[in-house]
């Protein structure tokens, strides 16, 4: 049995690829019809970029101090001035990029990595399984969030990991139940009949078969996850409990109004690191609001 | 007196491409009289009975010729002028009437809403109103405080029913009114409408598929095809006397529900692809009879008077209505 | 199924969640580096103060003495005693707890006074530029974090324009009859706008953006075109038919709007100073206050299971073919 089916399954596969691919050609078509996501998938990579390049765009260090030249406003030499202690602005904000995209992008792959993975489990098994795993699904959505995030982070040590993980263990909720009521419906397709007469084994349907089709569903929620992932990070970096060694855009805002940067009309200390927090959540929700536009036609068809 | 006339009215949904949905029809209606409007679906009857009520999608458009209802050019009126007539001159039962209740509102609420729009009664006088309207399309008065899943499809037709009622006004439009009941509830509804007219002396619009609804209720009749008008005139004129082969071929595809019970033949081939219409007859494709001169365009004869029949005649009617009633010049015919 | 049914059901599941949630803290604090003794037992404090907190967490016994010491606790509402202050944390709770809740009940309030009429004029107005806007506005204020308008906010409305007062909930060495008499004063009220609109805005989003897709979806539907072709007015029947339909899934997002704004009261509080659990949970949580971090979580949780809870009763009592099943 096993052999011969292999390949009339893989042939139906390989046919589903060429869909595949011809399927990703029509979306990035469609992306640049779509100008909200194409403007979030170019706001990212810039940002990207700029966490990359760290080093050669900052023109100093973003913990180098000095004191002589504290609070000034923007100028030639800090050209988004400095804070209490000095330090550039506009240094610390491009270094603050990188924790929060490494915190973001983490974050967002394990939740959809775990989201994925409960939802396909759960709807495709049913049953008890099912409802074990929307137990626990019902659980996560019990516990309020950004304080389950401090109590976590401070319970252990403020690492960027344990930031990740934490994110992680409670995110990924939204997407599983998404997932598991997508794979509800993709069960009862005629692919998968057709795959469980040949004797495809439970783990091959599911992840050769149905997982490719729950994908789009997953980068949509992965998306928003990147951007609630980045928000809680600045949040939590904002109360004290982030990661001290990193320079991050929720300190810069603790620090300003600790050092009173509102009394003294300091506004480009206030302002700058919120609104690189914001533009860059922006582009993660733009980057999953065109995709879900474009999207939202296709999961009828389904 | 004629309450409506519509005349080479055609309507065009915009969109990738264009599709004129109705042709260039033209017919009246007499007051107190059923004008039947027949065919299959896409035929434009819907497009027709939409436009003539001014419920016209987004994207339809009436690209020329008049609609006059009672006297008054309709055809272009402003939302807000058409809304005078709505419901008081002119209601509709649309197909999914089952849906058209809202179900988040009581059936008292929802006829009472219809009511207080165009009159000024009390919530007392629509109470008593709408228990009387429910009397009258035979349910049980107390169900107005039914909330709508609480009522069966039927039922929920019928209360539609009622509501058009509610403001007696002078033309009922009709579309498929029982097509989604089954059979014995059509047959109860129908009957109650056909009873309602003949004691209120509304004038009505019935479209439907089904020709035998229209030989039981309707006074006179249209026959439509692609968009266009292919047979019109006196109900019993034309089921004694059809001419059109279209309209023999559906007499043939219905069963009457009075009439002796005889086998189905239902007219082989589907309609044409409106967004790209023929240039003639649009039924030549499947008519057994075309003939090269069905592709010039068609003009009306009136072989008897009140009775119009749009055909080339490429054979002569006799022999047309001859062959139509063998089931052999159906099913054998050739596609063109 | 009745509504007597459904109701006790609903509690049981939230019972029994709430008490899950509290055995996995319990857990966390002990699975966390540290000793555990010391979480709960500061350094200031007297030999009876220490010797209650023994007796009543059972320190000294194996853990599952001390896990039923902790749920007869928590039933109780006997929450230990402060570690900084050595104050009964029950006693924290019960002063903070209502100032979260007007806080956080007038910022979701305002943000559905907002939202939900946005939303509606948004679907109304499909595929005008009008809604493109709107729904990148609703974004951006979206991805704002609260600190930081609220940082923007007082800037503005206090340093700036001097209207509003910079933080916290009233003004030192002023008292009150009662609660009631604080929160209805006009002192209070002017402390309230700013964080309560920060808040507001951040939120108002959700309701718009769900809004909008569900009275997309009605829109569609048949009864609203019965309802136009009555004669019924086109703002009417937005308002009567298709908001009123549409608004019932908006309900449920109400669980989960409060959800978020119980959890964001952290935030929020840190930003103006003001008195809750939020900024008190993050207070102790940094000070290793044990006991009210832990207590104040707990509060925390069961608020938002509550809201939940209110949300589904309000579903069905608006959804008439809703039978509690």
């Amino acid at each position: 049995m096993s052999e011969q089916n292999t390949t009339a399954l893989d042939s139906e596969i390989s046919t589903w690829r060429e869909r595949q691919v011809d399927a990703w050609r029509r979306r990035i078509a469609f992306l640049k019809q779509e100008p909200m996501g194409l403007a979030g998938i170019l706001m990212m990579s810039a940002i990207i970029l700029v966490a990359i390049f760290a080093p050669v765009i900052a023109p100093y260090e973003p913990t180098e101090t000095d004191y002589g030249n504290s609070l000034t406003p923007p100028n030639a030499e800090h050209p988004l001035g400095t804070d209490s202690a000095g330090r550039d602005i506009f240094s610390q904000l491009v270094y603050g990029a990188r924790p929060a995209l490494q915190i973001g992008l983490l974050s967002a792959i394990s939740v959809a990595f775990v989201g994925m993975n409960v939802g396909l489990i759960a709807g495709y098994y049913g049953g008890y399984v099912d409802d074990v795993l929307m137990r626990l699904v019902d659980f996560a959505y019990g516990i309020p969030f950004t304080p389950f995030i401090i109590v976590l982070v401070a319970l252990w040590e403020p690492s960027k990991w344990t930031i990740v993980g934490a994110i992680a263990l409670l995110l990924w909720r939204q997407t599983a139940r998404v997932v598991r009521s997508n794979v509800l419906n993709l069960k009862e397709k005629p692919f998968v009949k057709s795959a469980r007469t040949i004797g495809a084994s439970d783990r091959r349907i599911i992840y050769r078969h149905i997982a490719p089709n729950v994908l789009p569903l997953v980068f949509l929620y992965g998306s928003f996850a990147i951007a609630w992932a980045i928000l809680t990070e600045a949040s939590i970096s904002y109360l004290g409990f982030g990661d001290p060694t990193a320079v991050t855009w929720g300190q810069m805002l603790q620090s300003a109004q600790q050092s009173q940067a509102l009394a003294r009309d300091a506004w480009w200390w206030f302002t700058m690191p919120g609104m690189a927090i914001m533009l860059t959540v922006i582009s993660a929700f733009l980057i999953g609001r065109g995709y879900e536009e474009q999207l939202n036609p296709e999961l009828q068809e389904k | 007196m004629t309450l409506l006339e519509v005349n080479d009215l055609h309507v065009t949904y915009s969109g990738d491409p264009d599709v004129e949905a109705v042709r260039g029809v033209s017919f009246t209606l007499e007051k107190g009289e059923t004008l039947g409007i027949v065919g299959e679906s896409g035929c434009g009857k819907t497009t027709l009975a939409q436009a003539i009520m001014g419920a016209l999608p987004d994207n339809g458009e009436i690209t020329s010729g008049e609609i006059i209802f009672d006297g008054q050019d309709i055809t272009h009126l402003s939302n807000r002028e058409r809304r005078k007539i709505r419901w008081e001159k002119m209601s509709m039962i649309s197909q999914s009437a089952m849906n058209s209740l809202d179900p988040v509102y009581r059936v008292k609420d929802q006829i009472k809403e219809a009511i207080q729009e165009h009159r000024d009664m009390s919530d007392k006088e629509c109470y008593e109103r709408s228990r009387e309207l429910m009397e009258l399309v035979g349910l049980d008065p107390d169900r107005i405080e039914d909330y709508p899943h609480q009522l069966s499809g039927g039922m929920r037709q019928r209360v539609i029913i009622a509501m058009s009622l509610a403001l007696d006004p002078d033309l009922i439009i009709a579309d498929e009114p029982t097509t989604a009941l089954d059979v014995i509830i059509q047959e109860q509804i129908l009957y109650r409408i056909k009873e309602l007219q003949r004691e209120l002396g509304n004038s009505m619009v019935m479209v439907t598929h089904d020709i035998s609804v229209v030989a039981e209720t309707c006074d006179s009749m249209v026959v439509m095809y692609g968009g266009e008008l292919m047979e019109s005139g006196n109900v019993d004129e034309i089921f004694n006397n059809a001419h059109h082969p279209y309209t023999l071929g559906l007499q043939n595809a219905f069963p009457s529900v009075e009439g002796e019970k005889r086998d189905l033949t239902s007219i082989p081939g589907s309609p044409p692809d409106l967004s790209n219409p023929p240039s003639g007859c649009p039924f030549a494709t499947r008519c057994p009879f075309s003939a090269p001169e069905c592709e010039e365009p068609l003009s009306t004869v009136e072989p008897v008077e009140g009775h119009q029949v749009r055909c080339h005649e490429p054979i002569p009617f006799e022999q047309i209505r001859n062959r139509s009633g063998k089931d052999e010049t159906w099913l054998s015919q050739n596609q063109h | 199924m009745g509504l007597k049914e459904f109701v006790t059901r609903r509690i049981i599941q939230i019972v029994v969640l709430y008490f899950a949630i509290a055995t996995m803290l319990f857990f966390l604090f002990r699975a966390a580096p540290g000793d555990p003794l010391a979480a709960y037992i500061g350094t200031g404090f007297t030999q009876e103060q220490a010797a209650q907190i023994r007796a009543t967490f059972g320190l000294d016994q194996p853990v599952h003495v001390q896990y039923w010491k902790y749920m007869t606790n928590l039933v109780t509402f006997n929450f230990g005693l402060s570690y900084i202050t050595g104050d009964p944390v029950w006693g924290i709770i019960q002063d903070r707890i209502w100032n979260t809740l007007v806080l956080m009940g007038t910022s979701v309030i305002l943000a559905y006074l907002i939202g939900v009429p946005i939303g509606a004029y948004l679907a109304w107005n499909r595929g005008t530029k009008r809604e493109r806007f709107g729904v990148v506005f609703a974004l951006i204020s979206r991805s704002a974090p609260v600190f930081w308008t609220g940082l923007l906010g007082i800037w503005l409305f206090s340093f700036k324009l001097g209207w509003l007062p910079a933080g916290s909930m009233s003004q030192p060495g002023v008292t009150y009859t009662s609660k009631l008499a604080q929160f209805t004063s006009p002192d209070f009220l002017r402390h309230l706008i700013l964080p309560a609109l920060v808040q507001a805005f951040y939120f108002y989003s959700l309701p718009a953006l769900l809004m909008r897709n569900s009275m997309l979806e009605v829109m569609n539907e048949d009864f609203v075109d019965f309802a136009e072709l009555k004669g019924i007015s086109d703002f009417s029947v937005m308002l009567k038919h298709a908001a009123r339909n549409a608004l019932l899934p908006i309900v449920t997002a109400f669980a989960v709007a409060a959800g978020f704004a119980v959890g964001g009261s952290v935030v929020l509080e840190t930003v103006f100073a003001w008195p809750g659990l939020g900024r008190e949970m993050v207070r102790a949580v940094i000070s290793n206050d044990y006991p009210v971090a832990q207590a104040t979580f707990l509060i925390l949780a069961g608020l938002v299971l509550i809201a939940n809870f209110l949300a589904d009763l309000a579903y069905g009592y608006l959804d008439p073919r809703i039978t509690y099943d």
